[in-house]
């Protein structure tokens, strides 16, 4: 009896310390989140002066000037943002996780090679290549395109190391004999058996490749000159660049609020599939 | 360990290849065939003044030479560049890793059952939402010499003058290292609750049966299994520190104050490519900069491996 | 093995170049040369300044006026000169590339470079550019002669503004929509504490050389204010004045005296406690426009003083004025260019026409748009008109004062790497005034900066 109070006591004070520590990291980003509320309701002039921790009162004007000015279509930007995000997300974690099957479940000659070249060219920066990929693109006239942003996920050597890491972790190759027994073919095997199993991987790497996909500038900054194919960030980098009259660090900011609320929603979506539990009892060794 | 040994050999190996074309083509197309041409790059004299094209021209290992020739104060400057890019990931990644793991098992963790764990899961992710230039910005305001940083401290009289933390390198290393973790903690508690989440969930009700405390639970099943999604996180991680841009870029108004001593590798190459479109000195860069990520990976690698022995 | 896959990527990748390299040529197969002016016209610009004026003035086909008082433009301007062509089925294509990071310039210069193979309706027609970098364009081949263009009449723009736009021969390339002269701008109140007078003519009398501006910097700081707000303020005053360029034929690069000028006085004034370390930007210098503001003298045009001092327009309207001070120098602005190989020549050539000489449109840039326009007679008309006053600088006649001042601005001595010489000294510089690096590894990294950018530049010679 005194044991089980010893640990009920305990399980409260750990609980409690749980909550502090949660509490504690949470608030830290909550933070942020509300220095950028309140910078999108800030006047221009208000902005360039002192900061301070109190809200403006022209996050109003701010939303209304976002959604009116000429030099940007949000709903466009939002538009064509969701295409390359959200494709480019699927592209890339279906493709990677199949690459990573294939030289879990495989063997094949050249399966060491395959798995030591993806892990290796992991490692080259992207902007090495970036240089390279604008000139070609410019050379054979392939800008203003948005698949010249979406094509290239399907090869992303981080999110196949990642599959690989994870397949390894979780998949028991017995399962893959025994539906192979059952008379499955191989591309079903994947599709049916071993992508519900990757659930929460392939739900992980969707997040973080649609934010990284959303909140890219660099490339579409460099490909994307036509107004009806511009996305979010180069919108926001074009209020930055716009004349003085014009020029609203407010107004900035709005936009940036704007732009994180439909990458929430694509969060909140997937991380219900990060759940507990997909493999277990399905197989037992 | 099950899985890996008892792992019959499948005859299937056709679709081996098979599942992999797609990537490698891809692959070629766009990205292999410019990382070649950067590699190629790197042996010439490549770069534009104005609009006047200078190049390429074969140089050798001359742009090699020229990044390693020790500087007038007697350093090297990449190396200089690389240990800045080093100190800043590790003083950021520590805690990243550290508070990561320890929120990933208390949102995985079966007995404590939290409440408001979704509300909790969503906000340690929304900094990553934020463009990191944004993100940089704001915190730019608030260190700033009129921000509220400076306005408590010298409110509390703890200051009585304005600091330019910025400007002192230890604050500023410490803030890009803050700024970094700010961003990645959430990031990485995401990958190891998924990690952990994959774990059979029977391996943990038979510790249980058997009466190991949750201590042993952790250093036993957990970690163990997890090893893999932590080399993972550790080398991506690793990678995306040594590629350090952003963050540093706007906080330290691109040169790297003081002395240069937030610098990082990729704002050099940035230096050399925007602009005068420096395809030879970039690519050497890039090159040192793969070979270089290379080697810490397979330490990481190693290190974290080895104990599976 | 590993060479099979080798040579299977290598021939993947051929093929996929060869595909788009043979579809490539078919493309460019059909630009044959016709001397009638194509129907596309392309221009290029990193924001939309231009683009409204040049939709409200020249093509007429969008409102500037508001007749019934609503808060909406409503009526067009039917003399609009471009109007016709655009009845005759032209079409205007803007491509709008935001500057940041050099994005704008980079496909800038990847239109132009690759001029000659485009379709003729893809040919840059006119672009935009400033004066920070103009002269890596007009420099060049890729632009052209606008005097052979038909742009003759340069008797009432600034000359300054047309040396901006010409090569090192002389030839015109292009021409400014605007003029952009730098005051320097005082806080009235300040000035009657530390001069005793805010009257402009007085004021101008005690701070028209650099002695006497130093000698009031003294007397502000014994008062317990500040000269200026940014170690930089004074910065483009020095440096729009050089008489020596910062790289010379050899690429050997030199400070000009004027330059070595401002660090001495860069280093007395933050030593002394005339100015703080704070970048012209900074959030640090803006807080010194505020009601607690202690800072005398600001530098910067019209365009400064209306849209990027907001703690004064928040807390000190009215208390300011403008002055030429120690030395006319301007501070932006926006160049036409026209570019080499574009089918539309004589409708960039009105439209440049148009935005120097035509007096109606001038203005209205003036009187619409609060511009400063690069047509003295039309700005003189407005710097004599007794009615006309700004809010801000407590109703003094500011076109007056710029009028005068823009006449004395100089071009010249300019190079290829000024944007990054100047913007990199007072970045690099700052660190020494600061005291947490020596002055030489300031300047150290500064070089190493100049060296990244331009690897031809010698720089030992400015050590």
């Amino acid at each position: 009896m005194d044991d089980n109070k010893k640990a009920a006591a305990k399980l409260i004070l750990t609980r409690f310390m749980a909550y502090v520590f949660v509490f504690f990291f949470c608030a830290l980003c909550i933070f942020f989140f509300y220095l950028l509320f309140i910078s999108a309701s800030k006047t221009n002039f208000q902005l360039q002066g002192k900061f301070s921790f109190l809200p403006g009162s022209n996050f109003i004007t701010n939303f209304k000037n976002a959604i009116d000015d000429t030099m940007i279509n949000i709903p466009v930007g939002m538009m064509n943002s969701f295409i390359v995000a959200s494709i480019s997300a699927i592209l890339t974690t279906y493709f990677s996780a199949l690459t990573a099957y294939a030289t879990y479940v495989y063997d094949f000659k050249l399966k060491k090679y395959v798995t030591t070249f993806i892990i290796a060219v992991m490692m080259i920066p992207p902007q090495v290549s970036a240089a390279g990929f604008v000139q070609l693109a410019f050379k054979y006239n392939l800008t203003n395109k948005l698949w010249m942003l979406i094509v290239p996920s399907i090869a992303a050597p981080a999110v196949y190391f990642y599959m690989k890491q994870y397949l390894e972790a979780t998949l028991q190759i017995e399962m893959v004999e025994a539906a192979r027994i059952d008379g499955s073919s191989e591309f079903a095997i994947f599709n049916r058996i071993v992508l519900p199993i990757m659930k929460p991987a392939v739900a992980v790497q969707m997040i973080f490749s649609f934010v990284a996909s959303w909140n890219n500038f660099f490339m579409p900054g460099l490909l994307l000159t036509k107004a009806e194919k511009k996305t979010v960030p180069i919108m926001i980098s074009q209020l930055r660049s716009a004349d003085f009259a014009k020029f609203d660090l407010g107004k900035m900011y709005m936009l940036i609020l704007l732009a994180i609320l439909p990458v929430m929603v694509v969060y909140l979506f997937l991380s219900k599939f990060i759940i507990k539990g997909v493999t277990s009892g399905s197989v037992k060794g | 360990m099950r899985g890996k040994n008892n792992r019959k050999s499948v005859s299937y190996a056709k679709w081996g290849y098979i599942f992999i074309i797609p990537f490698f083509v891809v692959y070629a197309i766009f990205t292999l065939y410019p990382q070649i041409l950067t590699f190629y790059n790197s042996f010439f004299e490549n770069y534009r003044e104005g609009l006047t094209q200078i190049g390429p021209n074969f140089v050798g290992f001359d742009n090699y030479i020229k990044l390693f020739t020790t500087s007038t104060d007697g350093m090297i400057d990449i190396v200089k560049y690389f240990s800045n890019t080093m100190i800043m990931w590790i003083i950021g990644a520590l805690p990243q890793f550290a508070i990561a793991l320890l929120l990933a098992l208390i949102f995985t963790s079966t007995r404590l059952k939290l409440k408001g764990q979704g509300f909790a899961k969503t906000v340690i992710y929304m900094p990553n939402l934020i463009m990191a230039s944004a993100f940089s910005m704001l915190f730019f305001s608030l260190f700033s010499t009129v921000g509220p940083i400076n306005q408590i401290l010298l409110a509390n009289g703890i200051l009585d003058k304005a600091v330019d933390f910025i400007a002192f390198k230890v604050p500023a290393r410490l803030l890009v290292a803050l700024m970094n973790f700010l961003m990645w903690f959430g990031n990485t508690t995401i990958v190891l609750m998924a990690g952990i989440m994959g774990i059979d969930e029977s391996l943990f009700e038979s510790a249980r049966i058997d009466g190991a405390s949750s201590g042993h639970v952790f250093k036993d099943i957990t970690l163990p299994l997890l090893r893999p999604i932590l080399v993972y996180a550790a080398i991506t991680s690793l990678i995306g520190g040594l590629q350090m841009f952003d963050v540093p870029q706007v906080l330290s108004k691109g040169i790297g104050m003081p002395n240069r001593t937030t610098f990082t590798v990729v704002m050099l190459l940035n230096n050399y490519l925007s602009g005068s479109k420096n395809y030879g000195m970039a690519g050497a860069v890039s090159v040192i900069l793969f070979i270089i990520t290379g080697i810490l990976s397979i330490i990481v690698f190693k290190v974290l491996q080895k104990k599976e022995d | 093995m590993k060479k099979f896959l080798t040579a299977l990527l290598a021939i993947l990748m051929v093929c996929t170049l060869a595909a788009c390299g043979s579809k490539d040529t078919a493309d460019t197969g059909t630009t044959d040369e016709t001397p009638k002016e194509g129907t596309v016209f392309n221009i290029y610009a990193w924001n939309e300044e231009f683009k409204g004026f040049f939709e409200k003035y020249y093509l007429g086909t969008v409102p500037y006026l508001d007749t019934d008082g609503d808060g909406t433009l409503d009526a067009y301007y039917e003399e609009a000169p471009g109007k016709h062509w655009v009845d005759e089925g032209v079409e205007f294509k803007w491509t709008i590339v935001p500057s940041d990071n050099s994005q704008y310039q980079e496909a800038l210069d990847a239109a132009l470079l690759n001029q000659e193979n485009a379709a003729t309706d893809d040919k840059v027609d006119l672009f935009l550019a400033e004066a920070d970098y103009i002269l890596k364009y007009t420099d060049s081949a890729v632009t052209q002669d606008v005097k052979a263009l038909g742009v003759t009449d340069f008797s009432n723009t600034y000359s300054y503004t047309v040396e901006a736009a010409s090569d090192a021969s002389g030839t015109v390339k292009g021409v400014s929509f605007q003029c952009c002269p730098s005051a320097l701008i005082y806080r009235r109140s300040i000035a009657k504490e530390v001069l005793g007078t805010d009257e402009p003519a007085e004021v101008q009398e005690l701070l028209n050389s650099w002695e006497k501006f130093d000698a009031v910097a003294a007397d502000a700081a014994a008062k317990g204010y500040l000269m200026t707000p940014s170690y930089a303020e004074t910065y483009r005053v020095f440096s729009n004045n050089v008489s020596s360029p910062w790289v010379d034929a050899d690429k050997n690069m030199h400070f000009d005296e004027k330059i070595t000028t401002w660090m001495d006085q860069a280093e007395k004034y933050v030593a002394n406690g005339y100015t703080l370390t704070e970048g012209i930007w900074d959030a640090g210098k803006n807080a010194e426009m505020g009601k607690d503001g202690r800072a005398l003298c600001f530098f910067g045009p019209a365009w400064y003083f209306n849209f990027c001092m907001g703690p004064a327009h928040e807390e000190a309207m009215g208390d300011w004025a403008i002055v030429e001070g120690p030395a006319a120098h301007f501070w932006g602005g926006t160049w036409l260019l026209a570019p080499t190989g574009s089918d539309n020549p004589t409708i960039a050539a009105e439209i440049m026409n148009t935005f120097i000489n035509n007096e109606d449109v001038c203005s209205k840039l003036i009187s619409q748009e609060s511009q400063f326009t690069n047509n003295q007679a039309v700005n003189n008309k407005f710097a004599s008109d007794p009615e006309y006053g700004s809010e801000f600088l407590g109703g003094q006649n500011d076109v007056a004062v710029f009028a005068e001042l823009a006449k004395n601005i100089k071009f010249q001595n300019i190079t290829l790497y000024d944007q990054y010489m100047n913007e990199g000294l007072q970045t690099y510089f700052v660190e020494y005034l600061k005291g947490t690096v020596s002055r030489e590894d300031a300047l150290n990294n500064y070089f190493k900066y100049i060296n990244e950018k331009f690897p031809a530049i010698n720089t030992e010679t400015a050590k």
